[in-house]
């Protein structure tokens, strides 16, 4: 509701006639319900405003998340006839050790998409913003947020290509002697995931930085400029001032990436498609092959619903933890 | 602009409920479409049928299908230029977004006349959106135009192939052997063709103690089952093999010969013949590697011959798998590039006529030109240098009649991703032979229980 009332607020002169109604209705109503009644109308005209943007969210958004949890019910092939199955789906979700490594590798991924992009886009803003007016800064912003831009698919497929057997990385190892280190990374159960992840932080690194960036902007210069007087270097003035005053910022960054990581599906599929083995299998691999490889629509449209249920639940913790002062 | 909240036109809070839930509970109506299993009337049975297709009518066939080669666009040309009131319209997707929506494409009101027909597509046939072509089957003769039409015979659930009713024909068939780098098993003194399994192995050796990568293979999305399969085609009887790869009730792949299979794929990995770091290589870009004169030998398909040819020139060589002892048949896996209709195309008269045309003489120069295998083997023109090679090799494998389905292809939908998981897990020393087989039997038994 809080939207709607700040929609209202900028009006109030529709409100200003409700004391005359007010008046005209004491006779007969106690006092407060006029009030509220006079409110509730504000409030529908807000919602008419909302309607636009509610309407295709409902037929887009809502309804196909509630269709899932109606499939979730099935055991559907896709094509055939369904049997109602009540909740064994959610069951056997629960016993299925493929989808405990998916969420295991679902979770450190957080660290490769989330906690390592906080930390470099952090830092990286800090540098940017410091160095502010001078030549160069502009390309640097530009080229730390073209990951950004690039389709997912197009970054899955370019580094495949860097992590080949024969790939820019390798050949770089070499070229500085350390060509024992060499690996085909992707095809790697030890490093295939930190490579996927990786590539995550490369994405991500670059929103954080604008995230921060714009946060730096918000904070006043005269705070620095004290900390400045009383001695403080760059990097107290960083742990002192930036990072406690950019609170909002990192609950966006962090909402963001952490979405981003456990819903993570189609760098994934393009770089390693969850192998070798299954030892880069995530949540939305599994959904995608049950559902529309394995004729398993019900399983997979279970997962769905807790994978959301479980993303929900991430974002509200840390939006509950960022609100709370420091 | 706010509307006066005294004024009749407002809205009042209940209203606007009421509109919204009316709107949703509309839109759910139209969801319920959507609903598992709102289809189904049965209309996968044809009625009599005739062989002719009206000339004087305009006719639209849709086609989808998943073939990188120039086979399908250049029979749907051909096919246009005879039928000249039948216009073809083709919708291609990658093979990988093609095995995974195809469900949902056929289940459309929109379906495409025809479709190539893939695994996975084996549940199309209880939710009766296949045409049964059998009468059509019988009218233009196909049983004895088209070879392995039991890959496309399935029973009424789907589960089961090679008995039941025909859902389609073979247009262009595949089939599995081994590539060589000629100069280099020249220069090794190697002696091909190898006359048994393990004469291979020999050669494998040699070309490992000089220095060079045996056997060339990519593992990044699986592609070791073309070396798994071909050895489970020397090492199984054909019973044992088919009735797996077909699905049959109680088949399993727990089998000795089976295991000798695992066994002799583990040792290639274990003792350096294969591609190092095999999980981290794709197909593709080892069929690259190998057409760029990396390794001396590669097992793959016919589909390869092409860019091996072209990369290798006169230095490609080709030579069917050995079996397991001197003399023994030649068996070996392979597909094809079958078509079937769709129950709800309204001119599967046309469709079919489209089927027969693959078989044709004039289909078979098309289908021999894009790398496949025609139906009409006498008919394919004869090729020289490495083609000429694979074309020898088809000949010899329908001769013993040792074609064999892909274990991933029909045994169930979700094979092709067990297989290359635990493929990888053996390739990367994660698993025993043993578990290697039970892992796939358990996919197995999901499905057919």
């Amino acid at each position: 509701m809080t939207t709607a009332d700040r929609l209202t607020d900028p009006a109030p002169a529709a409100g200003a006639q409700s004391p005359v109604q007010l008046a005209a209705d004491s006779s007969v109503r106690k006092q407060p319900r006029p009030a509220r009644s006079g409110r509730r109308r504000r409030r529908a005209v807000a919602l008419l405003y909302l309607l636009p943007a509610l309407l295709p969210y409902t037929l887009f958004a809502v309804l196909p998340l509630l269709h899932t949890a109606y499939l979730s019910l099935f055991d559907w092939d896709g094509v055939t006839l369904p049997s109602f199955v009540g909740l064994d789906n959610y069951g056997r979700i629960a016993t299925d050790p493929q989808l405990r490594a998916a969420a295991w590798h679902a979770g450190a991924l957080i660290l490769f998409f989330s906690v390592l992009p906080i930390c470099l886009g952090l830092v990286s803003a800090a540098i940017v913003s410091r160095r502010a007016g001078r030549r160069g800064t502009t390309l640097v912003r530009t080229v730390l947020f073209l990951p950004q831009v690039i389709p997912l698919v197009a970054v899955g497929i370019l580094w495949r290509w860097v992590y080949a057997e024969d790939g820019t990385l390798n050949q770089a190892l070499r070229a500085i002697g350390l060509g024992g280190l060499t690996d085909a990374w992707l095809g790697s159960f030890t490093w295939a995931l930190p490579a996927v992840g990786l590539i995550g932080s490369w994405v991500v690194s670059g929103l954080c930085m604008v995230l921060f960036l714009s946060g730096t902007q918000r904070i006043d210069p005269e705070i620095y400029e004290a900390a400045r007087m009383d001695g403080a270097g760059p990097v107290r003035e960083f742990t002192a001032i930036t990072v406690p005053l950019l609170r909002p910022e990192f609950a966006v960054a962090l909402s963001i990436t952490v979405i981003a990581a456990l819903s993570s599906f189609d760098l994934i599929y393009i770089t390693t498609g969850g192998g070798p083995g299954n030892s880069t299998v995530v949540p939305g691999i599994l959904i995608y092959r049950l559902a529309f490889g394995g004729g398993a629509v019900g399983v997979a449209s279970a997962l769905a619903i807790v994978l959301t249920v479980v993303i929900s639940l991430a974002v509200l913790v840390i939006n509950r933890l960022s609100r709370e002062a420091p | 602009m706010s509307p006066s909240p005294s004024s009749p036109s407002s809205l009042s809070r209940r209203t606007f409920l009421t509109v919204t839930g009316a709107v949703g509970a509309a839109a759910l109506t139209a969801c319920s479409e959507l609903t598992p299993g709102a289809s189904s009337s049965d209309k996968s049975s044809t009625g009599p049928v005739s062989t002719a297709i009206p000339a004087d009518e305009k006719i639209t066939l849709v086609v989808a299908d998943a073939d990188d080669t120039t086979m399908t666009p250049g029979l749907i040309a051909a096919f246009r230029k005879k039928h000249p009131n039948i216009t073809v319209k083709r919708n291609y997707t990658g093979w990988d977004d093609y095995l995974k929506s195809i469900n949902t494409t056929m289940s459309a009101d929109s379906a495409p006349d025809i479709a190539q027909f893939t695994s996975g597509m084996q549940n199309l046939v209880p939710g009766r959106l296949l045409l049964k072509v059998g009468e059509y089957g019988k009218a233009y003769g196909w049983a004895k135009k088209f070879p392995g039409l039991d890959q496309i015979t399935l029973t009424p659930d789907g589960k089961t192939v090679g008995t039941g009713h025909l859902y389609g024909v073979g247009a262009g068939l595949s089939f599995e052997g081994v590539y060589y780098n000629k100069s280099k098993a020249q220069k090794l003194g190697l002696t091909v063709p190898p006359a048994t399994l393990e004469e291979l192995e020999a050669l494998f050796a040699k070309a490992k103690a000089a220095g060079e990568t045996a056997l060339v293979a990519g593992n990044l999305d699986g592609g070791l089952n073309h070396a798994f399969n071909v050895l489970l085609s020397a090492h199984l009887t054909p019973k044992d093999r088919e009735a797996w790869a077909y699905g049959h009730q109680s088949a399993t792949i727990v089998l000795p010969e089976a295991e000798k299979a695992a066994e002799t794929l583990k040792r290639w990995v274990d003792e350096g013949y294969v591609t190092p770091k095999v999980n981290g290589v794709s197909d593709n870009d080892a069929t690259a590697a190998f057409a760029k004169g990396d390794g001396v030998f590669r097992i793959s398909g016919n589909w390869a011959a092409a860019a091996v040819a072209e990369g290798l020139g006169e230095g490609a060589g080709y030579f069917n798998m050995p079996p397991v002892t001197s003399g023994g048949k030649v068996r070996t896996t392979g597909a094809g590039v079958y078509y079937c209709v769709s129950s709800k195309s309204k001119n599967a008269a046309a469709a079919a006529a489209f089927l027969d045309f693959t078989a044709g003489a004039e289909a078979a120069a098309i289908t021999a030109k894009a790398g496949f295998m025609a139906p009409d083997a006498g008919a394919m023109p004869s090729q020289s240098g490495l083609l000429g090679d694979v074309q020898k090799g088809w000949q010899a494998v329908v001769k013993d009649a040792g074609l064999q389905p892909f274990i991933q292809n029909s045994s169930s939908p979700t094979m092709a991703d067990t297989l290359t998981t635990q493929l990888q897990l053996l390739a990367g020393g994660k698993t025993t032979t043993e578990k290697f087989l039970a892992g796939l039997q358990t996919d197995f038994e999901n499905y057919h229980k």
